[in-house]
């Protein structure tokens, strides 16, 4: 198990697939492809995130919000994202 | 099978433990500014501060948004905000978690300081509070098991722990102490135990947590 920061917070988490999550946080956005065993970092620049959710009908398309109210979508499963507001 | 097995009791034994991430230090958890949105049919702003959650529903028709400042909505594709009334005891509802029903898209929950739960049966339009056998009302996370629809909610503060629902959040029954310290939410995961149940994940200031639901 690994790939998170240490010493850090986690906001958010989402789960759709059981095998593929994400956590939101300060740090930015990290998924798991193996039910949280590994985490490695996507979402590029993205930080202070507060919280993730996963679209139940599109499993690639990933909606992240900053601690601040900016929402961001991925629909790429987290590879791409763009800024909706 | 046998070791599998093994481990889980291990797990079991252990409580909650740390998914990914062996940290035990606490972030401090500042408050950021006021961002504001416009609601385009209405000309008028909402605010989010401090946002903790979002949620959307199983026909992913809305976005859901839970916020220091309450809950807000927007519709799938849309761009403008509006904030969901809610028919709370207290002014204010500072929303901590909101849970879509995975199986129907009109059934959503959300778990708020100083309201414990409240339901919804029509996708968001009307509320009521679902607090019956809860230990205290700062509830943290709310977790719906894929599977069976069975509830279990994260209370903080008084009564402290986590309480499960077999009817849809008709009656509560506290059945752990919970991940314990800062708890972020609560999540039903769908991998089996091997015991008849499945897990609990929980974003915690220490870290991501789980724990088999089997208590």
């Amino acid at each position: 198990m690994g790939g998170l920061p240490a010493n850090r917070t986690v906001n958010g988490f989402a789960v759709v697939d059981p095998k593929i999550m994400y956590v939101a946080m300060r740090d930015g956005l990290f998924k798991s492809t193996d039910a949280g065993e590994t985490w490695k970092r996507t979402g590029g620049e993205l930080k202070n995130l507060a919280a993730v959710a996963i679209n139940p009908k599109k499993p690639n398309e990933v909606y992240v919000a900053t601690m601040d109210g900016k929402i961001y979508m991925s629909a790429d499963a987290g590879m791409k994202w763009k800024k909706q507001q | 099978m046998k070791g599998r097995i093994y481990y889980l009791q291990i797990l079991m034994g252990l409580g909650w433990i740390l998914s990914g991430s062996i940290s035990l230090a606490k972030e401090p958890n500042h408050l950021l500014p006021v961002a504001a949105t416009h609601n385009d049919s209405q000309k008028s702003a909402v605010a989010f501060e401090h946002v903790h959650t979002l949620g959307i529903d199983a026909e992913s028709r809305t976005l859901f948004l839970g916020a220091h400042t309450g809950l807000f909505r927007r519709e799938n594709g849309g761009r403008s905000w509006r904030k969901v009334a809610l028919p709370a005891s207290v002014s204010h509802l500072d929303v901590m978690a909101v849970t879509p029903d995975p199986k129907n898209s009109k059934t959503i929950y959300i778990g708020a300081h100083e309201a414990g739960v409240l339901k919804s049966a029509d996708g968001g339009a009307t509320w009521k509070e679902i607090n019956s056998g809860l230990g205290g009302v700062d509830v943290h996370g709310i977790a719906i098991d894929p599977n069976d629809g069975k509830l279990h909610a994260l209370v903080r503060d008084k009564g402290e722990g986590i309480y499960r629902s077999t009817n849809g959040g008709g009656k509560w029954i506290r059945v752990d102490d919970g991940p314990g310290g800062e708890v972020k939410g609560l999540y039903s995961v769908n991998i089996s135990t091997g015991m008849g149940g499945i897990f609990l994940y929980a974003p915690t200031a220490e870290g991501l947590k789980r724990n088999p639901d089997c208590f």
